[in-house]
């Protein structure tokens, strides 16, 4: 008997009957097993999870059915469901009911009505197994982002569920913090044989370890294998979500081999070795064409900070110790480092939102920024009402700029919705159009690919290139490594308050040990300078 | 009970019908059995009544709390508002130090908002008629809040309670009462159409309220 | 046990207590007892006094001087004001009892927010009326992250032209009132997930308990049992015009001859010590056990 059997399920939303969120979708899951969904934004994976928990799911027209245990899910009660069937949603913050962390690993126990000591027990076991009995008595305002997933994580863990369904657990969070999140999800997996249904952006770090990969587009279900055969039918079909997989497999269809195919990072070396072996190397470099970056060679730039230093209060620590950088004009200049640097107060300190104490920043030209969070911009109840808030005071001009700025941002058909109801890409842009109306000639970018799937990242680049034509200078911070490796034209590593070291992507990358791109990790023992997928791709073809 | 002891022990007679009428309220709430959106989206507008004051520090006497009381119960009735009101008073009071006026504030702040639920109904406060409404706003707090909230400096009266006390607390009051009558006013005004569009949206969308009730 | 690290019952009962009597007693010894171990326990959980000590006799005069005014009854006439009202000795007399009460009862509440904290706060409420506590919570939940993002989309709107810190006080309060209703937006649009989050996790699903990190200890037991007892006794003198003080028209104080008095007062003195003593054992054993390690 499956786990969890979704028979036939077809259903379509009761606010736009006329769409079909999910088409005649059949899934068997067994008992134990990790299953990965994946699809675009919108393709239904969302939808689907929340099929398989009554409470959660949403309202419209459904046929077919849902079954757990063996018994329809319909006719398990409400109680049973909470506990056995356990749900982690996409936000961490919005989860989390209560002030205190005792009081939220508590919670469910409660609403389930168990007795101070069954609780109690619990309690403890959940905050030693997952290690949080150091912040038990902590607020939870208190705790990083990456803490209060781990908490929402315990929270449900603590009533025990067999199955534990995760919605994009991973999408708000910092790299080192998803690793550590997705590896708390594999312990519960490989040790309590907790079945689990998750779905993520970044395929890195969970494909490797499923058991089974659905692929979804449009509502239905294309594709549902394992995680090595599943690459091909994506290649073959051309399926947009092959740019979602992870490195070593886009590599691997794209270089014609009959090879295993390749799943981690060193699975991808030991396959790059086979690959090559024998084989003459020609060309173990490709050549960068982007201009060396040299400090006193930059004559104008568009931003420059002279010996920075900013903290918080005055009995605070220093945030930034004396950071001095140029940023090039007509440049995309990215900024990469851990979390809590002070990659982002040194953006705001250009931004003018944090005010040095020592030190100077000049800026050339108007300055606009975006934040981290889209939705701080937001407050209308139309995209149009929240870029026509911009043009409060300007003339006719302004009409033009903003059909020019709507162009550029491709959101002309979202204009008449709701902020709120479009897809984390989606608000991006919006957001990014509502800051590009202050026609900035400096754009600063906050962690812009946060939460945004593969396809969104791309188009979103797409959008930073044709502002970078128009004469844009754009400095981004980010964590996302690979992005940057792809689309900056200087990279700068930011450690302990300071600029360590800046240089192009090529050179960057390449010179870093572990803090590089995984296609320069699976690369580097035979090729110098390889950092994105089609790099090292056209590098094994030269030398095939 | 003889008049005398009434005379006695006025203030603690007042403090317990104040938290009579608080139970009574509670009891009817919790046997209602609110569902879990209703208890969310009460939580939210008492945590931005309460926060809102942070956005106004540098002017002094604007505090928009009361004027976001009325906006809920403009929005979802006289118990919401009620509830919402009392709850805001209670947490701004742990942050600014509890005392003797707690219990008084919480009546005057959940009353706004009751008021403003039944005015609502009958239709005479709502987003279509703002300056009245925002006038209303006004007067409630001038004439209903302030008051309620200026009694509880009575403690200091004892047993001579008399008219020219009475009064005298109450012109002390009146001038700050309407300073904050007017800034209830201005929050009405500006932000009245926009919020309850918003909880609005929210009605729609996730049919909270009403498909809570009918679960 | 530090009276802080009781029961959070056994500290409201107490709380009760001297609150609810301090201000039906207006016998100046009352008065006295509750004024100075209210003061005395202020300063052991604030640590300071000194500061508080002058706003609050400030106010102490301020209410006792100012009484009288409004008071016409009493006998012995101490000047004539205006068109012939007069300020009496009684009524001096009763300004003072009643700024006393004022007072102490003021400093009871001054650290009465500090031992009763929000979570003592909630437990004791959550039995009583478990969904607006869990209303309550939610509130201490969100006001941290609401402050933040307040200051974060203030911060933005700045930045890209929308809001000034500057300008007059109109634009100011428009800009504020703008900020409100983004963060508004946000706050309410993550709601649905937090209600979600409840539902998913049995929220409305059967009956609900409440689990707390408190636990009622013999030695909570025997406090509670002392502090009942003492109550009740204070209690039954009263009734038995123990605490009997009348200021106007005439002086009228019942005296130590009355045994109700000397009982009554007794029992309310060592009512209202209890926080304060129980603190000093703390430390003494505290002091000798330390010289162990």
């Amino acid at each position: 008997m499956a786990h969890f059997e979704v028979k036939n399920l077809s259903f379509s939303y009761a606010t736009s009957p006329e769409k079909v969120a999910l088409k005649e979708v059949s899934v068997q899951i067994e008992q134990g097993a990790y299953i990965t969904i994946c699809g675009k934004s919108g393709s239904g994976k969302t939808t689907l999870l929340r099929h398989l928990k009554s409470v959660l799911t949403p309202y419209g027209e459904r046929t077919g059915e849902v079954l757990f245990k063996g018994k329809k899910l319909a006719d398990i009660s409400e109680r049973d469901q909470a506990s056995e069937i356990g749900f982690v949603m996409q936000n961490p913050e919005h989860q989390i009911v209560t002030d205190k962390v005792w009081h939220e690993l508590a919670f469910g126990l409660e609403s389930l009505g168990y007795d101070q000591k069954e609780i109690r027990l619990r309690v403890a076991e959940m905050a030693s197994f997952f290690g949080i009995q150091n912040w038990f008595h902590k607020d939870v305002s208190e705790l990083s982002g990456g803490q209060k997933q781990l908490l929402n994580l315990a929270s449900i863990m603590a009533m025990q569920p067999s199955v534990l369904i995760l919605d994009e657990p991973t999408s708000q969070l910092d790299p080192i913090a998803a690793a550590d999140f997705l590896n708390t999800v594999r312990k519960i997996n490989r040790e309590l044989r907790t079945t689990i249904i998750i779905t993520e952006h970044r395929l890195e770090d969970i494909l490797y370890a499923s058991d089974q990969v659905i692929v979804m587009d449009q509502g239905r279900i294309v594709a549902n294998d394992r995680p090595e055969k599943i690459g091909e039918y994506l290649k073959t079909e051309n399926n947009d979500m092959f740019a979602a997989m992870p490195t070593p497999m886009q590599v691997y269809y794209g270089v014609p081999n009959k090879l295993k195919c390749p799943l981690t990072v060193r699975e991808g070396a030991e396959w790059l070795e086979l690959l090559l072996a024998g084989k003459n190397l020609r060309i173990r470099e490709i050549n960068d064409e982007k201009t060396l970056y040299d400090e006193s060679q930059i004559k104008s730039p568009a931003v420059e900070l002279k010996e920075v230093w900013f903290r918080y209060e005055k009995k605070a620590q220093d945030v930034l110790k004396g950071v001095s950088m140029k940023v090039p004009r007509n440049s995309i200049f990215a900024v990469v480092g851990g979390n809590g640097t002070g990659k982002s107060t040194m953006l705001k300190s250009i931004g003018g939102m944090c005010k040095p104490y020592r030190g100077k920043v000049k800026v050339e030209g108007r300055l606009s920024m975006l934040p981290q969070d889209p939705q701080d911009l937001f407050g209308h109840g139309t995209v149009e009402e929240e870029l026509k808030e911009m043009l409060s005071g300007k003339d006719v001009a302004g009409e033009e700029t903003l059909e020019t700025v709507v162009g550029i941002c491709e959101i002309k058909h979202l204009l008449k919705q709701h902020p709120y109801d479009l897809s984390g890409g989606e608000q991006q842009r919006v957001a990014l159009a509502k800051v590009l109306l202050t026609e900035p000639e400096v754009l600063l970018l906050d962690e812009p690919t946060k939460g945004i799937d593969s396809f969104f990242k791309l188009r979103f680049a797409q959008i930073l290139e044709k502002l970078k034509e128009k004469g844009v200078t754009i400095i981004l911070v980010s964590h996302d490594i690979e992005f940057c490796a792809k689309y900056a034209d200087m990279v700068s590593m930011f450690f302990d308050g300071g600029i360590v070291t800046t240089n192009t992507p090529n050179r960057f990358f390449s010179g870093n040990g572990f803090y590089t791109t995984a296609a320069n990790r699976m690369s580097r023992h035979v090729f110098k300078n390889a950092i994105i997928n089609e790099e090292v791709i056209s590098l094994c073809q030269l030398n095939l | 009970m003889s008049i005398e002891f009434v005379k006695e022990y006025y203030y603690v007679i007042c403090i317990v019908i104040l938290l009579g009428a608080f139970l009574l309220f509670v009891r009817g709430f919790e046997s209602r059995k609110p569902g879990a959106r209703e208890v969310v989206i009460l939580a939210v507008m008492s945590a931005i009544a309460v926060a809102s004051r942070a956005v106004f520090v540098m002017i002094p006497f604007v505090k928009p709390i009361l004027g976001i009381i009325m906006i809920t119960g403009i929005a979802f009735g006289v118990e919401a508002g009620f509830l919402t009101g009392a709850v805001s008073a209670l947490v701004s009071n742990f942050i600014f130090g509890q005392g003797p006026w707690t219990p008084w504030q919480m009546f005057a702040y959940g009353l706004a908002g009751a008021i403003a639920g039944f005015l609502a109904k009958r239709k005479i406060m709502g987003t279509d008629r703002l300056l009245l409404t925002s006038f209303l706003g006004y007067v409630i707090v001038q004439f209903i809040v302030g008051p309620i909230l200026d009694c509880s400096s009575l403690l200091l009266m004892g047993r001579t309670m008399s008219k020219e006390f009475v009064f005298a607390i109450f012109a002390a009051g009146a001038t700050p009462n309407g300073i904050l009558g007017i800034a209830t006013g201005v929050t009405l005004l500006l932000l009245c159409k926009p919020m309850v569009g918003k909880l609005n949206r929210l009605k729609i969308k996730y049919g909270i309220m009403e498909a809570d009730a009918k679960e | 046990m530090k009276f802080t690290d009781c029961h959070p019952i056994t500290n409201l009962v107490f709380y009760i207590g001297a609150i609810g009597f301090g201000m039906c007693l207006v016998h100046p010894a009352c008065l006295v007892c509750s004024f100075l171990f209210a003061l005395v326990y202020y300063s052991i959980v604030k640590g300071e006094v000194r500061k508080y000590l002058g706003r609050i006799l400030m106010l102490f005069m301020v209410v006792s001087l100012i009484n009288p005014f409004f008071n016409r009854y009493g006998e012995t006439i101490l000047f004539v004001y205006f068109n012939g009202r007069s300020y009496t000795l009684e009524a001096l007399g009763y300004g003072l009892a009643l700024a006393g009460m004022f007072c102490s009862i003021m400093t009871w509440f001054a650290s009465y927010s500090v031992v009763m904290t929000k979570d003592k706060f909630l437990f004791c409420f959550g039995k009583l009326a478990p969904t607006v506590s869990l209303i309550l919570t939610m509130v201490f939940r969100f006001i941290p992250d609401f402050q933040r993002k307040l200051q974060q989309v203030s911060g933005i709107r700045k930045s890209i032209g929308l809001s000034t810190s500057s300008g007059t006080n109109r634009e100011k309060i428009k800009h504020g009132m703008n900020i409100i209703s983004s963060v508004t937006s946000w706050a309410l649009e993550s709601s649905v997930v937090t209600a979600d989050s409840m539902r998913s996790r049995g929220y409305g699903s059967g009956r609900r308990t409440s689990y707390s990190i408190y636990s009622f200890k013999k030695k909570d037991q025997f406090l509670l049992f002392i502090m009942l007892l003492l109550l009740l006794i204070t209690l039954l003198c009263a009734l038995n015009g123990g605490f009997t003080a009348e200021y106007t028209p005439s002086l009228y104080i019942s005296d130590w001859d009355n045994a109700w008095t000397i009982i009554g007062v007794g029992s309310y003195f060592l009512f209202l010590a209890i926080p304060s003593v129980l603190h000093l054992i703390e430390e003494i054993i505290w002091h000798i056990s330390r010289s162990k390690i």
